[in-house]
């Protein structure tokens, strides 16, 4: 569809969506009214800034004055047929949301834009490990699955091992986890003495971190594996994913732009930012009407270029890297910034390491220190001291001479993670108490 | 029948929008279904609806009729 296309039919669905909210949901009203905007005066993209921005913070404090889900819903909880919550990587209390029976389809739907799109057929065999709680993580992508015709594999509460069992004995085609979890289940099968490489699986899709963009991170995963592997990202606040990889592999994700608006602004001024610089995505949704969802500030950082820099075709836009990790991830270490996702690009350099985590602490009580705590694998702890050398000059290069510890730990003591990991420990205390912890960067 | 955007739908898709909506008007007005006939309907009106909102022809809300 060309692009004049797709943004009229986004008017089009913008304005739909801005009747229906007015109608349905008080709340949003009033916050309309306020801004002077309704249906009828919103007749291009350039009136979406005059749309309220609505952040996490809001929804959260709107749930807790009403408990449980707040004054959001456009229709009866008896129209639901799904419940789920955020995972909580920011905030202080989950979100909680609901669908229907047709935004349930939607949300399958959109999955199946990013499985077709990564060349998923009706004769592949899909596993998904994942533990199929109330986090959505992958419930839309193994409905999408079913929805194209594969035979599914659901491979919740398994251990690592019996995983690898099942994707080798059912000969899975596509795997789906996190980037931390594919890596994972990678060293499993080599302490298993399994040649992954040359398994069944031809696929991986990644979810659930900004690492299915991090290219270190990738080309490690591919080669552990002997498959491509694309990334893809979704929020529950919308349910499902709004951008995805597809077969031509651009070096970025594809945004679902007949069923999303994606707009990318400074995260501090909220104004729009040009085609190939960094900003803050925000997501207007069409799909799920239960909870509708308007300029919803993610706190995602990306970087939108044109479609035309990918091969395959499509007129969707593309963020270039995926989602570069989050406006409050950004650590202030001694006046500079560290960013996990650029740390994690570095160590991913070495295939000898195993995990690693980011340890931020103050020394002396009165400065701040960083170290990266890295698990050699055994096979390769005699090349240690020059893998933890070689790591300190390439760590401190990236961030502008800012001394960064390196140090060894014991193989298979660092935290695993199946879903989203969380490998930054921020230690730090306020400079002169003696223990109070700091808060923020 | 043409969409939203003036393109002219194939006998098919036609066909297949035709089914939707006479699923919502079924699901709407009739009082005689039996459980298991009004489940599978809110099924496939749930799955039309992908269809009708892919073509882009606005097919609207349909939480009033459970789906």
């Amino acid at each position: 569809m060309p692009r004049e296309q797709i943004e009229a039919l986004q008017v089009r669905k913008l304005k739909n969506l801005l009747a229906w909210t007015q109608e349905s949901v008080p709340w949003h009203a009033k916050r309309l009214k306020a801004a002077g905007v309704s249906a009828d005066n919103v007749n291009s993209l350039s009136d979406l800034g005059r749309i309220p921005m609505l952040t996490r913070d809001e929804w959260m404090e709107a749930q807790l004055e009403q408990p449980p889900y707040g004054p959001l819903l456009a229709a009866p909880q008896e129209a639901a047929i799904r419940y789920h919550l955020t995972s909580g990587t920011t905030g202080r209390i989950p979100l909680q949301v609901l669908d229907s029976m047709k935004d349930w389809e939607w949300i399958a739907e959109m999955w199946c834009y990013g499985f077709w799109g990564f060349g998923v057929r009706p004769s592949d065999i899909v596993f998904f490990a994942f533990s199929y709680g109330t986090f959505v993580g992958f419930w839309g992508a193994h409905y999408a699955s079913e929805k194209i015709g594969c035979l599914v594999l659901p491979g919740g509460n398994m251990t690592t091992e019996a995983r690898v069992k099942q994707i080798l004995g059912m000969k899975a085609t596509v795997v789906c986890s996190t980037p931390t979890y594919a890596l994972r289940m990678a060293q499993e099968a080599r302490s298993m003495g399994v040649d992954l490489e040359n398994s069944s699986v031809k696929r991986l899709i990644l979810s659930g971190e900004p690492a299915g963009s991090i290219p270190a991170t990738k080309r490690l995963i591919e080669s552990e594996w002997g498959a491509r592997a694309a990334d893809t990202a979704g929020m529950t606040e919308v349910g499902t994913i709004m951008i995805f990889e597809c077969e031509k592999q651009p070096g970025g994700t594809h945004i679902i732009e007949d069923h999303f608006i994606e707009e990318v602004v400074n995260p501090e001024s909220g104004e729009p930012v040009p085609y190939g610089e960094q900003g803050e995505r925000l997501i207007t949704s069409f799909g799920r009407g239960f909870i509708p969802v308007l300029r919803y500030r993610t706190r995602d950082l990306v970087v939108r270029v044109p479609a035309g820099t990918c091969s395959c075709g499509r007129t969707f836009d593309i963020y270039e890297g995926g989602i570069r990790g989050r406006v409050d991830d950004m650590k202030l270490v001694r006046g500079t910034n560290v960013y996990p996702r650029a740390v994690e690009a570095i160590v991913r350099e070495y295939k000898e390491i195993d995990e690693f985590r980011i340890h931020l602490y103050t020394a002396d009580g009165r400065q701040d220190e960083i170290e990266v705590l890295v698990e050699i694998a055994p096979a390769h702890d005699s090349q240690a001291e020059r893998i933890l050398h070689e790591l300190r000059k390439a760590l401190s290069q990236a961030h502008e001479g800012l001394r960064i510890g390196v140090k060894q730990v014991d193989a298979g003591s660092l935290p695993r993670f199946e879903l989203k990991a969380k490998r930054l420990q921020d230690d730090r205390i306020v400079i002169g108490t003696t223990g109070e912890r700091r808060t923020t960067a | 029948m043409k969409n939203t955007t003036g393109v002219e739908l194939t006998e098919s898709e036609q066909a297949l929008v035709e089914c939707y909506r006479t699923l919502v008007r079924i699901l709407k007005k009739s009082n005689d279904l039996a459980p298991f006939e009004r489940r599978n309907a809110l099924k496939a009106v749930a799955a039309l609806w992908q269809i009708a909102n892919g073509l882009d022809m606005d097919p609207g809300q349909i939480y009033d009729i459970g789906a």
